[in-house]
């Protein structure tokens, strides 16, 4: 039995409005929320085409001759990437599509396949949070054949390199997001990482920040989180209690969540061996503090979410949000080169989603 | 312990960090010493939150005790947070328990975690990275808080967090000074906090010890204190080994402590009881994979001796292996060569050269024909000043003596006796119903048989 995916009107709309001129082939993003029972997609978007200095347009073919082979797959897992970053809580990347003529419709397939494979590859690099038993790694394909408009909706599962495509039920809908209940909190920051003393360039300091932030995502992932204010234990529906809301009622559910930890890693994290009877020493050439307050937000599927979905959501959204904060620093810090003997650097984050 | 109170501990981890720019020693000072003020100030802040264990309930200390179950509100006495504790076993069909919970002062406590909130509501500040290029020496642990309050059940819940609050702020500040007292260069040892029940009127305290320096090496330390609670300065209530052991925790080596606490008194009319003082552990036939049936009851009877020695404070080696008691009779030239590897018995003149020679314990040895009066009042006065495990080997049989107790009226005698001839697992309900560990009558003694006691003492020492 394959997966079934609701989806929004307006993705119906905006595929329909996609421009694809004459042979061309169009690629784009499908965003949503998967759960192990249903699937969204709530937002199309098309990889946006790059500048035509001389580089070539790989989403738009200009002459005759197989474009789907001269698709530049790293341009579209950028674009993925990016898109991505810019995602609140709950909705991510869940799918890619292409818009074909109907002679490319066989090789279609193929791309889709490689599409897929490659954007949650790139996706997930660099992420902090271990992906559990119970997320669901199916990715949805879709093919639209630019005469006729036929859809072809197929899933992978990506975390099997051998894995074939599966048929998948496609069908559009309303109102599918609007009663989504929506979880907010904010998160305090005040990270110290050592620079060692023999890692002085950009790339190294990029280390360090990277290990202080694994510590600190495993702090997250271990912490509690109090749903207006209640522990919830995790199997009790969110919305249980609530009054049955309408799908086109506009205002959705908000929960405020308090975050705690314990500030440590769990005991059982810490061998007995390892257990020390001194401070740990390190000398240090320097160090990078991360201070400030992000602002974090989640959206969950409206259909019988439980406690520990909205608390692993908001979690996620959490490290993601430092994460990346963090990853567009490290962009500017690359910039700026080697240290030339400042003192104190500050850099700020002018960007808030 | 006081009745009509409740115990509270509290454990949980700050993390300690600190930038030092020199080493020179008033530097380092300085630094650890704000480092742990700062401390003190996250532990008085608003984000401080208490997690009740097993439980679904968070305590916020600072915000006037504050909690998330609704039921729970500050004015509520503490003694409420004990209904919300979801026990494992509820049902307890061990009407032996029941006992055990008598005689165990800690019983019935409450745990509680250290924890933060991490949320801070209000105005949002974007994010920033500083980048500081200053060559220093980082300093990182995480500080073990253990701190343990004694309450009226009836105190206010908020009043109650204010406690904690402050047990947190005082153990900080004993950890700085150990820190500070025992700190060579950038090596500073981590402060540990143990918990000692020290005889009335003195109770429950806490004391901070570096890691890793030995108790030997603490005994300025423990004359300190053994003068500011006016304990004795002849035996050891402040060793680590002396800590006091919380009923929640198990004993990880598996052997079973004071099963002779889970018996009924002797049947006497008004029999007297003079027992063994402290804890040991039972040592017997087929422990620790070696299989000593026949002939190693004298050996078990020995180890249960040596771990009382250890168990209170005394040494701190281990219990020895028969190799070892074995190794060290013939090191002090009792036992040849051969002796080695042997199922040889031994008997009490045995049992004492090694626990002299392993331990530095001295023993008396009581020669004895058959149980009577006199040697009553020998073994009762034993318990009374030394309370340490007797062995006695006569016969062919060893066993270990851990109590006497006499009627006035009837005149009877009966011997709280530990045998370790028992080959079974360490089933404190077989034990106990079967007699290995248990009272016994004239009738244990043998009329035709010598016995030789070993009578060990207590060495005066802290």
């Amino acid at each position: 039995m394959g997966r079934g995916y609701i989806v929004e009107d307006v993705v119906e709309k905006y595929l329909s409005n996609l421009s694809v001129p004459g042979a061309s082939c169009v690629t784009g993003l499908l965003i949503g929320q998967s759960s192990s029972q249903r699937d969204f997609v709530v937002l199309a978007v098309r990889t946006p085409q790059k500048d035509t200095e001389g580089q070539g347009s790989p989403s738009v073919s200009r002459g005759a001759g197989n474009s789907l082979e001269r698709l530049d797959v790293e341009w579209v897992t950028e674009h993925a990437r990016q898109v991505s970053r810019m995602l609140p809580g709950g909705m991510s990347v869940i799918g890619v599509f292409l818009v074909t003529p109907p002679e490319l419709s066989k090789e279609a397939q193929n791309t889709l396949r490689r599409l897929i494979f490659a954007v949650d590859k790139h996706i997930s690099k660099g992420r902090l949070w271990s992906l559990t038993e119970e997320d669901v790694t199916e990715k949805v394909t879709l093919h639209i054949c630019s005469k006729t408009r036929k859809v072809v909706c197929r899933t992978y599962d990506v975390r099997d390199p051998k894995s074939s495509a599966k048929p998948a039920d496609w069908k559009y809908q309303s109102g599918v997001c609007t009663s989504w209940p929506l979880l907010t909190c904010s998160v305090g920051l005040n990270l110290v990482f050592p620079v060692l003393e023999m890692h002085v360039l950009p790339q190294d300091m990029e280390k360090c920040m990277k290990e202080g932030l694994q510590t600190w995502a495993k702090q997250i992932e271990d912490g509690l989180c109090l749903i207006n204010g209640d522990a919830m234990p995790g199997e009790v529906e969110l919305l249980g209690g609530q009054v049955k809301r309408s799908k086109f009622q506009s205002r959705s559910i908000h929960f405020y969540v308090v975050y705690i930890t314990s500030g440590h890693l769990s005991p059982q994290a810490e061998p007995q061996s390892e257990r020390r009877l001194t401070a740990s020493v390190k000398v240090c050439s320097g160090s990078l503090t991360l201070k400030g307050m992000v602002q974090c937000r989640a959206y969950l599927h409206s259909n019988k979410p439980r406690a520990k979905h909205a608390t692993e959501v908001i979690k996620r959204d959490v490290i993601n949000t430092v994460s990346s904060r963090v990853e567009m620093f490290l962009e500017d810090l690359l910039m700026e080169g080697e240290d030339k003997g400042t003192v104190f650097v500050l850099y700020f984050s002018l960007g808030v989603r | 312990m006081v009745v009509g109170n409740i115990i509270l501990r509290l454990r949980g981890s700050l993390e300690f960090k600190c930038q030092l720019d020199s080493t020179d020693v008033p530097h380092v000072q300085k630094v650890i010493s704000r480092t742990f003020e700062a401390l003190g100030s996250q532990v008085k802040a608003e984000s401080l939150v208490l997690s009740l264990s097993s439980s679904p309930v968070f305590l916020w200390p600072n915000k006037g005790g504050h909690a998330t179950a609704g039921e729970i509100s500050p004015n509520r006495p503490c003694k409420d947070l004990q209904q919300l504790i979801q026990t494992d076993d509820q049902e307890s069909s061990r009407k032996k328990s029941a006992k055990k919970d008598k005689n165990n002062p800690t019983a019935g406590i409450i745990n509680l975690t250290l924890m933060t909130e991490v949320t801070e509501p209000g105005v949002l500040s974007a994010p920033t990275l500083l980048r500081g290029s200053k060559k220093h020496h980082l300093l990182q642990t995480t500080l073990p808080m253990d701190c343990v309050v004694s309450v009226l059940s009836s105190e206010s819940i908020s009043v109650v967090c204010g406690t904690l609050v402050g047990a947190l702020c005082s153990q900080l500040g004993d950890m700085e000074k150990v820190a500070l007292r025992h700190m060579k260069g950038t090596a500073l040892l981590i402060p540990q906090p143990f918990h000692f029940l020290l005889p009335a009127p003195v109770g429950l305290v806490t004391v901070v010890y570096p890691a890793g320096v030995p108790d030997s090496q603490l005994e300025t330390q423990r004359k300190e204190l053994h003068s500011l609670f006016e304990l004795p300065d002849d035996r050891p209530y402040l060793r680590r080994a002396n800590a006091l052991h919380f009923p929640d925790e198990p004993y990880k080596d598996g052997y079973l402590r004071n099963p002779h606490v889970h018996l009924n008194h002797p049947a006497l009319e008004n029999g007297k009881p003079y027992l063994v003082q402290g804890v040991y552990s039972y040592h017997h036939y087929m422990q620790d994979r070696v299989d000593d049936n026949g002939w190693g009851c004298a050996y078990r009877s020995l180890q249960t001796i040596c771990s009382w020695f250890q168990q209170q404070g005394y040494v701190e080696r281990a219990v020895p292996s028969h190799k070892e008691i074995q190794q060290a009779l013939v090191e002090v030239g009792d036992k040849q060569g051969s002796f080695l590897g042997s199922r040889q018995w031994i008997g009490s003149i045995e049992v004492a050269a090694v626990l002299d020679q392993l331990l530095g314990v001295t023993s008396k040895i009581m020669f004895v024909s058959q149980g009577n009066a006199e040697c009553f009042r020998e073994l009762a006065n034993h318990f009374l000043s030394e309370g340490t495990p007797i062995m006695i080997g006569g016969g062919v049989l060893a066993h270990t003596i851990l109590g006497v107790a006499w009627s006035e009226t009837t005149g009877q005698i009966r011997y709280l006796i530990l045998d370790p001839h028992y080959t079974g697992a360490e089933d404190l309900q077989v034990i106990t119903d079967k007699g290995w560990c248990g009272w016994k009558g004239p009738e244990f003694w043998d009329q035709n048989a010598y016995y030789n006691l070993c009578l060990p003492q207590r060495p005066k020492t802290i």
